[in-house]
């Protein structure tokens, strides 16, 4: 969610894309499959040239070198007598030899076409011209058959491939082709036919699958105090927590030793929790976090709920097969069935398939490609995908079923950034832009805003600037407009409820953050700028109006607490060395912690209000990662919502009620927890006083008869000696030094 | 190499005690200051006269002497030695009353240790036993005239650097590797108190006067490759021994505190350094105003 509208430059990107809490992910060209793969390959090619050496008998390899030694010593090509040939023509030639002709009897080659238009002959021949047209785009028609009634064809036809693999093609593709407006091509095998002819006629009717009731999935809604929930990864990945979070101390609901083997999700509703599995995720929720589902995918590594909670995807690198594509599957949560497995080749980029806000629609860009599929078929939408030469990247409004994406610059063609409505496919808005070097999409998270942020080199002058162009999704014809910036730009960021965004920009250590306020009329306008930030990254609080900035990693840890209502700095704090920041879905609490996989010490999670005070430091042994279980969106209507906020101070007066009760319960408890260490302990230090009084005379004893129990017990033995000393005294405060 | 005394007042050297050729692990004078025992890695533990700084006797070891000290009345010597170089970690019991017993370099009683070495030793009160803290973290009161094991815990997991007994001598704290200080009955090796923090302590000692105990430690080099001062947290803290609640920290140091003693008048404490420096603090008048609500 943070991620759609904080995205920064690439450098800062990446480290942020490392920061969001995720353990680390083997790159691509490490991922063990693809590397089993390549070796597999690798050692075929080796096997071969090997071979070659070996064998001499192969020029390739002798060639040369009778070439380097003249004619001096040529060595000899020809086999020894006994020499047998092990070598098997899969090895050899087994990427010729997969197309060599295959005996088959025809009929799996043949394809039989419905609701062909019905003609008569004097048509017949412009009819077979239309339909070789359309039909040999998948392999060569050895034979084709038009059946005949009365003086016209029929409406189907039967057509011949050279190879049964044309015809699956065909079945594949042209199947549900429009010619015109009554025809309609349904493509069949014609083996299919016999295969559905000998499906019995009786019907079973399906076992009756008990109910399982799960109980509440949403109790932790109804909570009375209104806490939230998080989940937290330590011990370096042995155990997960799940806890309330509370004012006073984590309260902790469930503990598992070895719940997950990487890292956790939460699905966007919170209602699951997903674990990480060699075989596959598990989902988890209910009350007492039961398993309610298992995806089984080996070696999975990621994974992506659709917005609605129904579909979960998962890739994994392993296992994918040319005729089984299974690297991405999409599952139905609800039933644990799979929808659809997809081929992919790197996961560089996930989410892979984007979904639309409300998951009716998912989308994936290829090379030139742009393809939307539907559920909850899973096919694609109008079963074609988009040519859009050279698309770079897209993304979804987060408030409607309207892609946006760019193209870049190609010869005398503008770049573009295209506003697409779906599922009309019709483009709303086209913004034509020049001398683009990249494009950055960021939604606001309602979808009322879109800024595009362009990196331009413009001509005449020296180095790049960004513009942004916010474009104005509610309003007529979508009008766009432009901040130029300057600087360099390190973060930006969307208010998730508002018209406001947030930049940095600059380079260190002179970096600035500036507010600007997108109104009305369009005119945008620069609210303030703070320089001299110690920040790279920008956290807004879910509900708006507040936002932390953050300096990770690299820059220690600082954080800087900001109300951009009015543009106070509340609060400048550190957590050294923090990794992570997460606000709660309430936008009450935020989170700073240092990742264990970022950092091998002082690994902790620290809980902060929104105003950047300090509440908890909470050190966990080799802490890995917590994460907020999110809330669904409020039940509340607009007008609710505007009556809650008028009547804050008659609410504001009973929380504040609650708020002393159970602070002054806190210091109580913890006054009246000291007192009874401190009863304790002297009660046993009254056990050993009277035990050391006791040993008195031994002590005596031992020493001589000089008693030494208190520093100054022999003070009459002492012999006084006068010592003159220069002293120089300086006084540092201790709170300044480093 | 050199051990040297002080004054605390400005910092000036009063004396030395020459003759080690190798690291000194531990230093003890005894309840009068007559005689001050030192043990080193050059293999040796040396009686001196603590006025002149004249060495009156010289007790060759196998391996390096890690732990020595004075029994409560000043006639009995202890020291332990390091497992190393093939040999065993022994602790070496000598009495002075018996100039033969040092002649000779014939001690009286030697305690193999096999299991997990001393890393740290102290006489338990009156002298009839001492206390040894060992690698492993656990802790044993070896009798001083059997040699026996009379009393075994573990409450730490990993190796405890330091022992220092309380004025009255019947308790004692421990600081460990493993983050934490502990406090133990003397007598009873009764575990009491804990004192977490976020780096292995080297050094834990006990105010004379009040209920506080500072630890000094810190990230070990080693362990870090860059160790600012705010990664390694290389400060003193104070905490409270009933409430096991910190209280205070004193920055300065640059690298892992090694050591660090309480004044006997309770009013200024020093600690000593990886890098290379012995500090002296005095207190400033909240120290002793600060008490915690109860």
């Amino acid at each position: 969610m943070q991620d759609a509208e904080n995205v920064a430059v690439p450098e800062a990107a990446e480290e942020r894309a490392g920061s969001h809490a995720e353990p680390p992910v083997p790159a691509q060209g490490e991922a063990p499959g693809e590397q089993a793969r390549d070796e597999r390959s690798d050692s075929r090619a080796q096997a071969v040239s090997e071979d070659a050496g070996g064998n001499e008998g192969r020029a390739a390899e002798a060639e040369p070198r009778a070439l380097e030694n003249g004619d001096a010593d040529e060595p000899s090509f020809s086999d020894p007598e006994d020499f047998v040939d092990d070598v098997s023509e899969e090895e050899l030639l087994g990427d010729v030899l997969k197309d060599r002709p295959q005996e088959a009897d025809g009929i799996d080659s043949v394809i039989v076409v419905d609701n062909v238009p019905q003609v008569g002959p004097d048509r017949l021949e412009k009819l077979k011209n239309v339909i070789h047209k359309i039909f040999s785009k998948f392999g060569k028609i050895t034979n084709d058959f038009y059946p005949e009634e009365d003086g016209k064809t029929k409406g189907y036809i039967f057509l011949e491939y050279a190879s049964p693999a044309h015809a699956v093609d065909a079945v594949k593709n042209a199947d549900g082709y429009k010619l015109d407006k009554q025809h309609t091509f349904r493509v069949n095998l014609f083996t299919d036919f016999d295969k559905y002819m000998t499906i019995s006629d009786e019907w079973d009717i399906p076992e009756k699958q008990p109910f399982k009731d799960l109980g509440n999935l949403r109790y932790w809604l109804e909570e009375a105090e209104c806490r939230d929930q998080y989940s937290v990864i330590f011990e370096s990945g042995d155990r997960t927590s799940i806890f309330w979070n509370d004012v006073k101390d984590p309260v902790s609901i469930e503990e598992r030793a070895r719940w997950t083997e990487t890292y956790v999700r939460w699905s966007p509703k919170g209602t699951y929790l997903a674990t990480f599995h060699q075989r596959g995720i598990a989902l988890w929720g209910g009350e007492k976090f039961k398993q309610i589902q298992r995806f089984s995918h080996q070696g999975v590594q990621l994974i992506d709920f659709s917005p609605c909670e129904r579909y979960l995807v998962t890739f994994s690198p392993l296992m994918d097969t040319q005729d089984d594509p299974q690297a991405i599957i999409i599952w139905d949560i609800l039933t644990g069935h799979k929808k659809r497995g997809f081929h992919c080749e790197s996961s560089a980029h996930w989410p892979i398939f984007k979904w639309s806000h409300d998951g009716k629609f998912f989308a994936r860009m290829t090379l030139d490609t742009l393809s939307i599929y539907e559920t909850p078929s899973m096919g694609l939408l109008d079963k074609k995908s988009l040519k859009i030469s050279g698309i770079k990247d897209f993304s979804w409004s987060p408030g409607g079923n309207i892609i946006a994406f760019w193209v870049p610059e190609d010869k005398d063609i503008p770049a573009r950034v295209t506003l697409m409505q779906l599922p009309t496919r019709q483009e709303i808005r086209v913004r034509n832009l020049f001398n683009v070097v990249d494009c950055k999409l960021h939604w606001q998270k309602n979808g009322d805003y879109l800024c595009v942020k362009v990196d331009r080199t413009p001509k005449g002058t020296q180095g790049v600037v960004t513009n942004f162009e916010i474009f104005r999704m509610r309003e007529k014809q979508v009008p766009v407009d432009v901040v130029e910036m300057k600087e360099t730009i390190i973060a930006f960021a969307w208010e998730p409820n508002g018209s406001k965004f947030a930049v940095l920009h600059g380079e260190a250590p002179r970096i600035s953050v500036s507010f600007y306020h997108v109104k009305n009329n369009g005119k945008i306008e620069l609210i303030k700028m703070f320089d001299k930030q110690q920040a790279n990254t920008i956290f807004w609080s879910p509900q708006g109006q507040f936002v932390v900035l953050a300096g990770l990693r690299s820059m220690n840890g600082a954080l800087a607490f900001v109300d951009t209502s009015d543009c106070t700095v509340m609060n400048i704090a550190e957590h050294y060395m923090a990794s992570d920041v997460e606000w709660d879905p309430t936008g009450r609490y935020v989170v700073t912690s240092v990742s264990w996989w970022s950092h091998k010490v002082d690994n902790a999670y620290w809980l902060w209000t929104f105003q950047g005070r300090l509440l908890q430091k909470n050190n966990k042994d080799r802490f890995c990662q917590l994460l907020w279980r999110p809330r669904p969106p409020t039940l509340l209507s607009q007008e609710q919502i505007k009556q809650i906020k008028k009547d804050l101070k008659k609410y504001s007066k009973i929380f504040e009620q609650k708020d002393r009760l159970s602070q002054s319960k806190a210091s109580k408890e913890l006054v009246e927890r000291r007192r009874t260490m401190m009863e304790d302990f002297r009660k046993y230090r009254k056990m050993a006083q009277e035990l050391y009084m006791e040993q008195k005379n031994e002590r005596l004893e031992l020493r001589g008869g000089v008693d030494t129990d208190e520093l100054d017990s022999n003070v009459d033995d002492w012999e006084e000696e006068t010592i003159e000393f220069f002293v120089t005294e300086e006084i540092i405060p201790l709170g300044n030094q480093e | 190499m050199i051990v040297n005394v002080w004054y605390s007042v400005n910092g000036e050297r009063l004396g030395t005690y020459m003759g080690h050729t190798g690291a000194v692990w531990c230093v003890d004078a005894d309840w009068d200051t007559k005689h001050v025992l030192t043990g080193s890695a050059d293999n040796s533990c040396r009686l001196w006269d603590c006025e002149t700084g004249k060495q009156l006797a010289l007790l060759k070891t196998n391996s390096a002497v890690r732990t020595c000290g004075f029994d409560f009345g000043g006639n009995i010597i202890m020291f332990s030695t390091d497992k190393q170089m093939g040999y065993q970690c022994f602790v070496s019991f000598f009495d002075l009353r018996d100039p033969s017993q040092i002649d000779n370099n014939e001690p009286y009683m030697k305690i193999p240790c096999n299991d997990s070495k001393i890393t740290s030793a102290v006489w338990g009160p009156l002298g009839e036993c001492i206390i040894a803290g060992h690698e492993s973290g656990e802790l044993n009161q070896y009798s001083a005239k059997s040699g026996e094991v009379l009393v075994n815990v573990k409450e730490h997991s990993r190796q405890i650097n330091d022992i220092q007994l309380s004025r009255d001598m019947t308790m004692f704290v421990t600081a460990s590797k493993d983050n934490t200080a502990k406090l133990f009955d003397s007598t009873t090796l009764e575990h009491q108190k804990t004192f977490r923090t976020e780096r292995p302590v080297n050094s834990a000692a006990l105010s004379p006067n009040y209920d506080h105990v500072v630890l000094g430690g810190g990230q070990e080099a080693m362990d870090v490759t860059t160790t600012s001062t705010r990664i390694g947290k290389f400060e003193a803290r104070f905490f409270h021994l009933a409430f096991e609640e910190e209280f205070g920290r004193v920055k300065g140091h640059f690298g892992p505190i090694n050591s660090v003693a309480f004044h006997p008048d309770g009013k200024s404490y020093s600690s000593g350094g990886e890098d290379g420096y012995v500090r002296i603090h005095y207190f400033d008048p909240q120290y002793f105003e600060f008490e915690f609500e109860a």
